[in-house]
Formats: C-alpha cells, sequence, structure tokens
C-alpha cells in the first residue's frame, strides 16, 4: 500500500502523492495553488518531489504535477513504449480530474510528451510551455548521447559544472539506490526515444499546435543541446522563444528548473497572462 | 568466495575443445587517456589501416583453419562492432570462409547478434546457408550482445530481452518445422515463414549468459548449451550447477557439452616463458579491452534492476588500469605456463566446473602472429594429446552430415520429392529426363487437375 512505501522518505522536497487509477495504473500526481489550472510535466529528472518550481508555479496556478507512466511512483502500463501511450494516458488523468483547458508545462521529456497531447488535442490546452525541450529533428548538431554519461559525469553536464550548488537538493534515497531509480527511468525513456531519438513528424505536426506557445532555452544546454528549443519554436505557428540567463553571468544549464525556478515561473507567469484572454486572479 | 561442488555426472565423455583466436586490431590510444573512446562504440575508424586490417583478420581465419589440421573439435568465431575489439563483425559471414576452407572441424559462429536481424528469419537463412556449405558443421551461438553494442548499433536495450526471447523461439520454429507458417507475435510478424535451404543438420545452439534464472531455464528446455560470461569461479559453478538441475526439471540429464565457458590459454616451454612472452598482452586486455563503464556496458533496461543492484554493489569502479599479470592469474582468468602448468590448469577448470565443452581463447588478437602461432603449435603437441588418449579428434567419431562424393548423393538423395515438369504432348514430362533422347519422360497425363501438395 503506498503508506508504507512513503513511510521512510525524508528527502529534500518529498512529499506524499495523491494517486489515481488510470487504466489500471496507479498514477501519482502532485496538486496545489490556486487560479488557472497548469499541468506540470517533468522531465527525465525531478521525480518524487515538490520542486521549487511547483512551488513557485503554485503562486499564479492550480499546478497538478503527475509522475509519468515508468517514472517516480507511476508505474508503467503493461505494454507501453510509444508516445500514443502517455497520450492516452494523460486524455484518461485529465478526465478523470475533471481538467478543463488548461495550461501545459513541460520540461525536456515532458515538453516532449505536451507536445504531443497539444497535436492530438488541438483545442484542448489554453496554451503550452516547452522548458529545454528535445524531440525534433536536428541533421547537422553535434551528437551528445544522453544515454552514455558515466553516473559521476552526468549531474555536471546537467548543470554546467555547478553540480555542487544543487546535487544536495536532487539526491534522494542517495548512493547507489538513486543511480538504480535512474536507470529504470532510463529505461521508461528508452522505449520512447533510444532509436530515433526525434519524431521526424514533428516537423509537419507541430503546426497542429496554434495556441500560444513559449520556447524557454538554456543558454548553454550540454544535455540537448543548442539548437533544439530554437526549431521548436521555428516549427510553432504562435510562439515566443526566451533564454534564461544563467546564474551571475555564467550560461543557464539544461537544470535550469532546479537552479533558477523563479525566472522560469515568472517567465510563464507573464506570458499566459500576455497571451490568454481572461486572466482569474 | 567458496567454491561449490559440481553437481555433474561423472562421465567418460571425453571434453570438446573449441578454440579461437581473436582480430582485434591493437594500434589505438592506451584506454587509460583522458579523453579516451570507447573500443566499443565511438573509437574513430581513421585508426584502421586496411593493410593491418587485412593482417589481423588473415592471421584469425588461418589460425582457424589450422585448428582442423592440430586436431581441435570447433574453430570458434566471435562477433565484434564498431571498434577495434575484433575484425568480424559479420560472424556468419566469416563462417562461410572456415566452411569452405575446412572439412571436419566443426564451426562456432558465437555468434550472431539476433536483435541486430530484422528478423530472425534472415538469421535464420544464413545459418542454413551456411550449414549446407559445411555439410552440417554449424554450431550457432545466440547472445544478447554487449550492453555497448546497443548503444553502438542502435537496437533498443529496454527491449531486447523479449524481442531476443520472442526472436529465439521463432527461430528454432523456422529451423525445425515445417512452412510456410504464420507467426504473430509482439516484436516479429511474418506471413510466410518458410526457410529454404534448411539446414543440413540440427543446429547446436549455445547461449552465453551472466546465468539469470530466465536465460538458464530458455537453454535447458530448448537443449541448449549454456556458456557462461561470468569471470568468477565460484559463480561459474553455481549457474552451471543451476542449469544442470534445470535440466532435469525437464526431464533429461544434460550433456556435459552443454556447459561451457571460455578459457584464455597460453602455453609456452616453461610458466617463467610463458610469463616473460605473454604476459604484456594479458594486462593489455585486461587495462584496455575489458575496460567500460558501466553505462556502457549496461544501458537501461538491459538488465533488470536485480541485476544491476548485485553489478553496482560489487565494485564495478575496480581500477582495471590497476591490473597486473599475477591479478590475472591468481584469479584464474588466464591459464598461463609450460604444458603441465596449462594441462593442470584445465583439468581443474574441467572437475571444479563439470563442463564438457571448453572455449579455449589462444589471443583477443594482441599477439603478435609469431607468438599465435608458436603457442597454437605447442598446445597442439603438448596438451590436446594428454586429453586425447586415443590420439584422434572428436569429430572423427561424431555423426556425419550431408554427402561427400556423387555415389553418396544418389544413394541419399530424397526420391519422393516431384520430378521438375513440364507440359508436353498431352503429359506431365520430366525435364531432366527429356534431355536424354530415347528415355521415355512421361510422368502422367495431363487433365488438368491439381495434384496434392505436400503439406
Amino acid at each position: 500500500m503506498p503508506d508504507e512505501k512513503f513511510a521512510d522518505r525524508s528527502w529534500p522536497y518529498w512529499t506524499v502523492p495523491s494517486t489515481v487509477d488510470i487504466e489500471g495504473v496507479t498514477t501519482a500526481y502532485r496538486r496545489k495553488g490556486q487560479g488557472e489550472t497548469a499541468i506540470y510535466l517533468h522531465g527525465e529528472k525531478g521525480t518524487r518531489a515538490w520542486l521549487p518550481l511547483h512551488e513557485a508555479l503554485a503562486e499564479t496556478f492550480d499546478v497538478i504535477a503527475p509522475e509519468h507512466p515508468g517514472y517516480g511512483d507511476t508505474e508503467r502500463h503493461p505494454d507501453q513504449s510509444d508516445f500514443v501511450d502517455l497520450v492516452l494516458h494523460y486524455d484518461a488523468f485529465l478526465r478523470a480530474l475533471d481538467v478543463e483547458r488548461p495550461h501545459l508545462i513541460g520540461t525536456s521529456l515532458g515538453a516532449w510528451i505536451a507536445v504531443n497531447l497539444a497535436i492530438h488535442f488541438p483545442g484542448r490546452f489554453a496554451s503550452i510551455t516547452l522548458i529545454t525541450p528535445h524531440g525534433v529533428r536536428i541533421v547537422d548538431d553535434e551528437f551528445i548521447d544522453m544515454f552514455r554519461f558515466p553516473y559521476e559525469e552526468e549531474a555536471a553536464a546537467l548543470f554546467n559544472d555547478r553540480e555542487d550548488r544543487v546535487a544536495g537538493e536532487l539526491e534522494q534515497e542517495g548512493g547507489v539506490e538513486d543511480i538504480l531509480t535512474g536507470i529504470a527511468e532510463n529505461a521508461t525513456a528508452a522505449l520512447l526515444y533510444w532509436n530515433p531519438r526525434y519524431d521526424i513528424k514533428l516537423d509537419r505536426r507541430l503546426q497542429r499546435v496554434s495556441i500560444p506557445s513559449l520556447v524557454i532555452a538554456a543558454e548553454d544546454d550540454r544535455i540537448v543541446g543548442n539548437r533544439q528549443a530554437a526549431r521548436y519554436a521555428e516549427l510553432l505557428p504562435n510562439s515566443s522563444y526566451l533564454e534564461i540567463p544563467g546564474p551571475d553571468g555564467a550560461p543557464s544549464s539544461h537544470g535550469v528548473i532546479f537552479e533558477q525556478p523563479h525566472e522560469i515561473a515568472q517567465a510563464i507567469t507573464r506570458f499566459t497572462a500576455a497571451s490568454t484572454p481572461t486572466h482569474v486572479a | 568466495m567458496d567454491i561449490p561442488a559440481s553437481n555433474a555426472v561423472p562421465t567418460d565423455k571425453p571434453v570438446e575443445f573449441f578454440a579461437m583466436a581473436e582480430s582485434a586490431y591493437p594500434n589505438i590510444p592506451y584506454s587509460g587517456q583522458k579523453k579516451s573512446k570507447s573500443i566499443y562504440v565511438d573509437m574513430p575508424n581513421g585508426y584502421f589501416d586496411p593493410i593491418q586490417g587485412q593482417r589481423n583478420l588473415e592471421t584469425e581465419m588461418e589460425t582457424l583453419v589450422s585448428f582442423e589440421k592440430h586436431g581441435f573439435d570447433g574453430a570458434m568465431l566471435t562477433e565484434q562492432h564498431n571498434g577495434p575489439i575484433g575484425g568480424t563483425p559479420s560472424v556468419l559471414a566469416a563462417a562461410s570462409y572456415l566452411a569452405a576452407k575446412t572439412e571436419r572441424i566443426k564451426i562456432v559462429a558465437a555468434g550472431p547478434l539476433m536483435n541486430a536481424y530484422q528478423s530472425p528469419i534472415r538469421l535464420a537463412e544464413e545459418i542454413a546457408l551456411i550449414d549446407t556449405l559445411s555439410r552440417g558443421r554449424l554450431v550457432v551461438g545466440l547472445p544478447m550482445g554487449l550492453g555497448q553494442q546497443y548503444h553502438g548499433l542502435g537496437m533498443n536495450p529496454a527491449t531486447a530481452r523479449e524481442r531476443h526471447a520472442e526472436g529465439v523461439e521463432l527461430l528454432i520454429k523456422a529451423l525445425s518445422q515445417p512452412g510456410p507458417f504464420t507467426w504473430r507475435g509482439k516484436y516479429f510478424n511474418h506471413n510466410y515463414v518458410n526457410v529454404w535451404p534448411q539446414p543440413a543438420h540440427p543446429i547446436e545452439f549455445i547461449l552465453p549468459s551472466g546465468g539469470s534464472i530466465e536465460t538458464l531455464g530458455v537453454a535447458a528446455k530448448y537443449r541448449f548449451a549454456y556458456q557462461s560470461v561470468l569471470s568468477q569461479r565460484g559463480m561459474l559453478v553455481s549457474t552451471f550447477n543451476t542449469f544442470r538441475d534445470l535440466c532435469r526439471k525437464e526431464g533429461y540429464e544434460p550433456d556435459p557439452r552443454q556447459s561451457t565457458f571460455v578459457v584464455e590459454v597460453h602455453v609456452a616451454e616453461t610458466d617463467e616463458i610463458a610469463r616473460q612472452e605473454a604476459g604484456a598482452t594479458y594486462v593489455w586486455n585486461y587495462q584496455n579491452w575489458f575496460r567500460a563503464h558501466a553505462a556502457d556496458s549496461y544501458p537501461p533496461g538491459y538488465t533488470s534492476a536485480r541485476s544491476m543492484r548485485g553489478i553496482l554493489g560489487g565494485n564495478y569502479q575496480i581500477g582495471m588500469e590497476k591490473i597486473t599479470l599475477q591479478d590475472i592469474i591468481d584469479n584464474k582468468w588466464a591459464i598461463i605456463g609450460s604444458p603441465e602448468t596449462v594441462t593442470a590448469g584445465l583439468e581443474e577448470v574441467i572437475r571444479e566446473t563439470g563442463i564438457g565443452r571448453v572455449m579455449l581463447n589462444f589471443s583477443t588478437g594482441i599477439k603478435p602472429r609469431w607468438m599465435l602461432q608458436k603457442t597454437v603449435g605447442l598446445f597442439a603437441e603438448q596438451v590436446l594429446p594428454k586429453f586425447r588418449p586415443a590420439g584422434v579428434p572428436l569429430s572423427d567419431t561424431d555423426p556425419r552430415y550431408g554427402y561427400r562424393t556423387t555415389l553418396e548423393y544418389q544413394a541419399k538423395r530424397r526420391k519422393d520429392v516431384p520430378a521438375p515438369s513440364i507440359l508436353r504432348d498431352g503429359y506431365l514430362q520430366d525435364v531432366h529426363k527429356l534431355a536424354s533422347p530415347g528415355v521415355d519422360a512421361r510422368i502422367r497425363p495431363w487433365k488438368g487437375d491439381d495434384e496434392e501438395i505436400i503439406a
């Protein structure tokens, strides 16, 4: 039972999630805040926590932060293998929570899932924000293999060598256990995008996402490179593009949501206020 | 760890010796350098000199061919990809070379990567072809592939085991059940599984594995050989014992040859000469070849969470860069010494593990050609005979397949298959007989009916 599993957890930002059964999959999610509903779709890291970014967003939005099947405390669907599986899962999730016209916010893999939702349900979302996204095909980019980082080098790449400042915040069970959790979650990612590392059909399908869109990029992204965000902004018909300035003049990193959550939350709040016709405080 | 007792049933059956000499391309930077690339994934192929590559490959092939004259039981090939780790990225293509150049020795393709094929049917076809060309001498390994190969070739590690398992099932059926039949699987969908040619003999398969219970179960069920890839002697014995018990649960006593693993050997005139001559090459293997970080060796989903916990818990980061020859000898990762030392070492291996088949590795490709030929020659003259009191290789008494002469062809070929036929003068007539004047080629009058097709 969930309570037993959660009893010994005391790491930074840990909170007990709510759960809802989605087609047989016990789905963990966290919810807090007031205002228009925003669905926050996490990236490859940052599960099992109510992060400072969530908290900052909750000042303006009713934030719902689910954990994708195969991440955190949400198990995988038995035959899960592609993005359509996740689209169908989130369709059911949104109906189960009776959510109408939410804003979509996604980071990294979460952004890729978010665009798939917006592509499949063009009228269902009020806006979409992509933070350090990946998933579009870029032919001549320098290849960064996110599945080959030696464990001890991954944090440095995520935080542009500033990992000492944040690593303690991300440590959960510590040591080997955290590596094992990461490997299991990465297996879910591998099912989705080991080969190919991009969706060639986004080139044409993103035109269906005509709702207001914001693409937030890091200045020096050492995980997904520096071309993905710009290309998404190019392909989305109604987009703004924003680079978050890094801390103390150093370039921001792929881990910008951990390093600079308030700047991110402010940018999203400004964007939704400016782009959506009715903003209920 | 203590070495448990082997539960192999004592047997008079002589131990079978497969032998290999791989074709690594060693002219690459030392792997301890800071910006080192992986020899399994992204070592730039700009280092490759076609002349040196030819030398390495020819040395492997010629050594493998020579094993037949020396009296070994199998010439073994391994498959490597994406780097200087080995010279034969298609073990079956290389096996066809051996099929042409040898007569009796088993050809051990160990082994093609099931998951690198679009479908196991492609693999089945190649197996059937080379088994026919070799007259029924092919033995096939079915490895999962190294984790690094999933990075290098782009196969998905998260589906690797499931896909491999379905592939094995389909492969076996394609090579043993009459076609055409359909296959409606999760990973493979075929409308017409109908492999032509069929193999010349019942193929022996080998399943290399770290010894997961699931894999051992598959090997036991299909009567494959289990090749352990573990290096710690106690764990090796433990998994062989488990495997043998699983075979017994399936209702049969396993053939001793169903248990096997690779033993690295180097024999010279004395222990001291052996160490002096080859010591550095073994250290090279461990400092350069067997070095990979865990994220490369274990891409996500490649191995179970439980196995991964064991791997990460047990010193996966142990510095191979500090390894010495004595470490290698003490851990029994290689048997290096005089003919007496090597003979005793092999006898100990066989006794402790109960294996009925030894895969001797004479070189990963690092030994210079003169050294390789010297050690193979010495082994064949002074070690192998200790295991062959009758003075003949096992193939002398193993069954033979195919035919060797036109006489044998005529005697053995099936007489119940249709003659190639045409319609002429109202009769179905035999094309081959029509070539000779005066011979009655008529089969039967043609009434427009359909002869029953053999099911």
